[in-house]
């Protein structure tokens, strides 16, 4: 069962952290610079001359003329050219050394047990105040631990989290997302995870301090030069190497369309690769890398508003770098709090099982399985032709597009689905039947304020259910969501979509649901983007038969029809 | 020698002999595995294969019936079985290989359900490291002495790199390099197909004007579907296209081509006698129709092939198709 506490817990190899800081970041700078010392050697435009301007063109770039940082830059460019090689060697190791500390963690233990077992029940005191003084803290743990819902194959990752690596990497909706992820280990009795978080996030004061001393590192992603992106991928490469679990989004940034990823950054996912290599090169095959897929479900989700409206804002003026969100008013992420995860399993986190590096399965005693079951030994991977291992980074980039691709075929089965996402679907479907079209931009320049008749909403909700529960590859439905009877699902998305949002989503009126917010109808529908629509479009000459405009239960009613095909 | 420096061949058929052949003359180590004893037998004793009379296979190209021993002693594997034994043969060849195997394979056929062949290598066995190679290199030349070439298309840079290394053995068999296994398995399975529409077009004497707009019209319609299904537009214009219905084409005793000809002389023909080509004209249609890729080619000798069409309907509703198109 989900909710059954643990049999055991996994070891929390983090607590050591602090007294190896030094160490590993020693080693990533040898690393780095051995590496493109090397390289440089080569010849070629791998010179560190090169490497050095190319840091000192994006800084000068990024900081703008009038930053008082400009003089160190502009100095070094200066003098770049007359540099011996030691003098650039040194230089080099400088820099690495510098941005290295930018981005290592902290782990403070005190804060982790503070943060475990004292701000949950702070968040659970936002969550629901009145039982939160009632209850003592016993009571706030236990209500805590029905709102965020963990499901998965718990007692598998519990026992493989001790034989390696774990790498979690789940869907990434909102920035809510490290401390729910954060909350779900806790409560499964997995051990907590380093993960690179967005540099911006430390600057919001409710949650850096958390951050800070949880394990996460610094990603700065206004650094674009190439020897940054090489300190963090040795940066996550040594951190795996020593075993201490981690955590990537592999969809980069938070999801903007709320469609579940297809579309990966393997920058990251591929240090998993590189750190199996290098155990096994130590004569460590047995250190084995696991990455275990999960997904973040969220009933309502914190900044949906600002998301969407970045992602239907035209090519080009998307921001790869959202700071004024609502995740920097903390009042709002109070009212979300209050609000959304109010709810029992407001918020679901559901893992799925484990894959290696390659993109094999991983069985229940952590050994590798080919596609047809058989048990393999994944070291096999890295061998060249006389059983030696040999270093070939665009085999591993390939090894990572394929384990890229597993991911993306596990996401939208372990995809739970919320009510409001259901009936969001039935909606936005029943406005596309309407206006012959599925173009969200056209749909978008309609007169707003579109009613629906209850009856085909409950109906459509009740047809999409019946298409996922006959479809395993669909997703899943949320428990609550399988209990219920299709008007209850109904009225609870209402109720969700009509009280957090800035303008209610959807608004009950007499016999039908009035949509308020098309964009955000859009939004919640598009975690179900992956069920493709009941029917193709057809052009207008041939299939212009009997389908009454508007009418969902019509669409709806071809629905058990093409799940089985 | 070094297990490296090894070509292990899958099948002992034609495809697979004259390859050995043109390998081993050119001082290439070279172990072929074959599940039929007799055939095995027969290479040892008499150094030629009962499949491909003729050439004598050089001493040094060593005969295995054990799948293990041929995992033992290459590294490097090609798969050049028929299509219709593909599954059976990769679920035998799974067992025995593992991570560090490289298999390219030498079928161009699709197989089961209209599935790549590369993608079965990754279902059905360990290895991940797979390709694909195609292209104009038929047995009596590889056998014969004569110049071929080949493509070789893996997403693994190594593997292009052994293949190149291990294969190549001018002027007998150049070998070119690709990224585009999708392009190139497409393009080498279609080329069967309109192998067998160009058996046809001959058989009842189209003319050279219609036959190059047959050819360069297939050219087209298949890169449509190559480009579609994720491959490269570029790729069927190349070896394993092209090249390939170029060579067959006109070739006596090609499967594909005579099989054409013989519809063209108004046989009955029923699926049992269906070549590779033939097979592969009907799933091209399926596929086409999944991606939504009109190919009015392959659908009319797909029509002709199922008996829904006469040879003379097929041939002007695919004419009027391909001229309404452009």
């Amino acid at each position: 069962m989900a909710s059954d506490r643990p049999v055991h817990e996994a070891r929390n190899r983090l607590e050591g952290f602090n007294a190896d800081r030094e160490r590993v970041l020693g080693e990533v700078e040898r690393r780095v610079v051995s590496r493109l010392v090397a390289r440089a050697a080569a010849g070629g435009d791998d010179s560190l001359e090169y490497v050095l301007n190319d840091v000192c063109v994006n800084e000068l770039k990024r900081l703008g003329a009038a930053h008082e940082k400009t003089g160190r830059w502009r100095d070094l460019a200066g003098r770049l050219g007359s540099m011996s090689s030691a003098e650039l060697e040194e230089e080099l190791r400088r820099i690495v050394g510098h941005f290295g500390r930018d981005i290592v963690g902290n782990f403070d233990p005190r804060v982790y047990r503070f943060a475990t077992r004292v701000m949950t029940p702070g968040l659970g005191f936002l969550m629901s105040p009145l039982s939160s003084l009632k209850g003592g803290v016993a009571g706030l743990l236990r209500e805590l631990d029905s709102r965020v819902q963990v499901e998965g194959p718990l007692e598998v990752l519990r026992g493989i989290a001790e034989l390696g690596t774990l790498v979690v990497t789940p869907t990434h909706s909102s920035n809510m997302d490290s401390v729910v992820i954060g909350l779900a280990l806790e409560r499964a009795g997995l051990p907590p995870v380093t993960y690179g978080a967005g540099k911006n996030l430390f600057t919001n004061p409710f949650i850096s301090f958390f951050m800070h001393n949880l394990g996460a590192y610094r990603v700065d992603r206004r650094l674009r030069f190439e020897l940054y992106k090489e300190i963090l991928k040795e940066y996550s490469t040594v951190l795996l190497e020593s075993g201490y679990h981690s955590l990537f989004f592999p969809g980069g940034t938070r999801c903007r369309s709320n469609m579940v990823e297809r579309h990966l950054k393997l920058g990251l996912l591929g240090t998993t690769v590189t750190a199996y290599a290098n155990n096994v090169r130590a004569g460590q095959p047995q250190r084995r890398i696991y990455i275990v897929p999960a997904t973040i479900n969220y009933r309502l989700v914190l900044e949906a508003e600002t998301l969407i409206a970045d992602y239907l804002a035209e090519t080009g003026q998307r921001r790869y770098i959202i700071t004024d969100d609502e995740f920097s008013r903390l009042g709002r992420i109070f009212e979300f709090v209050r609000k959304i995860l109010v709810h029992e399993g407001g918020v679901v986190v559901r893992f799925g099982r484990p894959l290696d590096p390659f993109g094999n399965d991983v069985d229940d005693d952590g050994e590798s399985r080919d596609r047809s079951g058989r048990r393999i030994d994944p070291r096999t991977y890295l061998l060249g032709g006389d059983g030696e291992v040999t270093a070939d980074d665009q085999r591993d980039a390939e090894y990572t597009r394929l384990l890229g691709r597993r991911l993306v075929e596990v996401y939208p089965r372990e995809t739970v689905f919320h009510a409001t996402h259901l009936v969001a679907r039935v909606l936005y479907d029943a406005v596309c039947a309407d206006a012959g079209t599925r173009d969200v931009y056209k749909l978008l320049r309609l007169p707003p304020g579109k009613e629906i008749p209850i009856t085909a909403v409950i109906q459509g909700v009740g047809a999409l259910r019946a298409r996922i529960a006959g479809d395993r590859d669909a997703g899943r439905l949320h428990q609550r969501v399988a209990a219920a009877g299709d008007t209850a699902v109904v009225d609870d998305a209402v109720r969700a979509l009509g009280s957090y949002h800035s303008t209610p989503v959807v608004e009950r009126r007499g016999d039908a649901l009035r949509i308020g917010d098309l964009e955000l109808v859009y939004y919640y529908q598009n975690r179900t983007a992956h069920l493709p629509p009941e029917r193709k479009p057809q052009p207008t000459t041939t299939s212009a038969t009997a389908r009454p405009p508007g009418s969902a239960a019509a669409a709806a009613a071809a629905a058990p029809k093409e799940a089985k095909a | 020698m070094s297990r490296a420096d090894v070509v292990g061949i899958v099948g002992a058929g034609t495809f697979g002999t004259s390859l050995a052949i043109a390998l081993a003359r050119a001082g290439r180590e070279v172990v072929i595995y074959t599940k039929t004893a007799s055939v095995a037998e027969a290479i040892r004793t008499t150094r030629r294969c009962p499949r491909l009379p003729g050439p004598e296979l050089p001493a040094s190209v060593a005969v295995v019936t054990d799948a293990r021993a041929l995992a033992a002693a290459a590294r490097y594997v090609v798969f050049a079985v028929s299509s219709t034994d593909a599954p059976a043969r990769l679920a035998e060849l799974g067992g025995v290989i593992d991570g560090s195997h490289l298999v390219v394979h030498a079928i161009g056929a699709l197989v089961g359900d209209d599935e790549r062949v590369s993608v079965l290598i990754e279902r059905a066995t360990p290895a991940l490291r797979v390709g694909v190679v195609a292209g104009p290199a038929r047995p009596r030349d590889l056998a014969g002495g004569e110049f071929g070439s080949m493509v070789v298309a893996s997403r693994f840079d190594e593997v292009v790199r052994e293949t190149r290394r291990l294969l190549n053995v001018p002027p007998v068999l150049r070998v070119y390099g690709s990224h585009d296994v999708v392009g190139v398995e497409l393009a080498s399975a279609l080329a069967g197909a309109y192998t067998v529409a160009l058996g046809l077009a001959d058989g009842i004497s189209i003319g050279p004007g219609p036959r190059a707009v047959l050819i360069t019209r297939a050219v087209a319609e298949a890169s449509r579907l190559g480009e579609a299904s994720g491959g490269q537009s570029k790729t069927f214009a190349g070896l394993a296209g092209l090249g390939n219905v170029l060579v067959r084409s006109g070739e006596e005793g090609d499967p594909d081509y005579e099989l054409g000809r013989a519809l063209a002389r108004g046989e009955a023909i029923g699926p049992e006698r269906f070549s590779e080509g033939a097979r592969a004209a009907l799933a091209g249609v399926r596929l086409a129709r999944r991606k939504d890729v009109r190919m009015p080619l392959l659908a009319g000798l797909a029509a002709v092939l199922s008996g829904k069409m006469s040879i003379r309907d097929a041939a002007r509703l695919a004419a009027d198709t391909v001229a309404a198109e452009e």
